[in-house]
């Protein structure tokens, strides 16, 4: 008995102690990982007006590419079928319509695309 | 760039591709040299700079861990874990645009990236990469990429066209997006170097001389930022893309 009771306020002891040290170590460890996560982010980051600049050229490239495919796809078309302006209209609407979309789908981000 | 007297001041001369040497049926351009001159100068940076494996990176080392890290996070980021048995193709190209737009900032240097033909050979290796791997590691499902889920019927087949042309466009956007800005940028700075010259051959109008001088100093800067710029949007469009492969279906 005089054994039991000094070991089961050990354990007490003990048990209070281990939760005090699990919380440091979870909260050190999230700092770390937040931390970890601004470095990387610093890191992969190449300031504002960079991402953004990026971002610009992604947007206005997609946009010409798909004009341009679309009227070349139609022009191609045309030759091969001999019906001369249909293809050309048709594609060169369809690849505007790409270049919009892939232009909204960019703007939209990581976020779903809007269902049609 | 630097505008030379001999060539006059003809903003396109600096993209001849001229011969220099011939060995037996190869002819080594200007262009080819400078794509070895690129090529030297990234085994170059990532050979020497690591062989010192030193913990506190000397210079050249740390060069070539940033250049590592930066590649290996955009492609984390956009590709995920997975997209890393692409690191190799992603480092390799990321590497070369950045070494070819940087090296032709260099007054008297050819730029490689400002011809159409370089770039789109790049672009054409990221798309098959990416067909190629989507159809060994899908198979057909890998179309299911231009279907888009949640369509009514009616509208499928048009939205199914839009998407394949979308498709069929990013080859397009990929290479003529590297090439315009490096032609664009140095046509841009070879015409205000131009302005200079012509100001100063031009009497008492030499006292404006400075103001496209200042300009041109100015283009230069950003002009360095957008070389970084384009090879980094260039890097993580091929990483889209390769997750495309990986994940295809929306």
């Amino acid at each position: 008995m005089t054994q039991e009771h000094p070991s089961g306020a050990n354990e007490q002891e003990l048990r209070e102690r281990l939760d005090k040290v699990s919380q440091a170590l979870d909260k050190k460890r999230s700092e770390a990982e937040t931390g970890r996560r601004g470095d990387e982010a610093e890191a992969g980051s190449m300031g504002q007006t960079s991402k953004a600049m990026a971002l610009g050229f992604r947007i206005i490239s997609e946009l010409a590419a798909g004009v341009i495919v679309g009227a070349l796809l139609g022009w191609q078309l045309d030759e091969w079928t001999g019906m001369q302006p249909l293809f050309l209209i048709i594609f060169l609407m369809l690849g505007t319509a790409a270049g919009f979309w892939n232009m909204v789908k960019l703007g939209m981000g990581t976020k779903k695309p809007p269902v049609i | 760039m630097a505008a030379e007297s001999e060539a006059g001041i003809d903003p396109i001369h600096q993209f001849i591709i001229s011969p220099i040497a011939q060995v037996g049926p190869l002819t080594l351009t200007n262009s080819a040299l400078f794509m070895l001159v690129v090529l030297a100068v990234v085994t170059f940076v990532m050979i020497i700079g690591t062989s010192s494996r030193a913990l506190v990176p000397g210079r050249l080392q740390s060069l070539g861990e940033i250049a590592y890290e930066f590649v290996a996070s955009t492609v984390k980021g956009s590709a995920g874990q997975e997209g890393m048995r692409f690191f190799p193709l992603v480092f390799t190209l990321f590497m070369f645009v950045l070494a070819s737009n940087l090296v032709g900032l260099i007054p008297y240097t050819f730029t490689v990236t400002s011809h159409i033909i370089i770039t789109f050979a790049l672009a054409a290796l990221v798309i098959s990469t990416v067909l190629i791997y989507g159809f060994y590691r899908h198979g057909f499902h890998f179309l299911n990429l231009f279907v888009p889920s949640g369509v009514s019927p009616v509208l499928l087949p048009l939205l199914v066209m839009i998407e394949v042309i979308s498709f069929v466009s990013r080859p397009i956007s990929l290479s003529v997006r590297l090439f315009a800005n490096m032609l664009a940028g140095h046509i841009t700075l070879k015409v205000f170097g131009g302005f200079v010259t012509m100001l100063a051959a031009a009497g008492g109008w030499v006292l404006l001389a400075p103001l496209p001088f200042a300009m041109t100093v100015a283009l230069t800067a950003l002009e360095l930022l957008v070389a970084v710029l384009q090879a980094y949007v260039f890097a993580i469009l091929t990483c889209v893309y390769l997750n495309d492969a990986l994940h295809p279906g929306h």
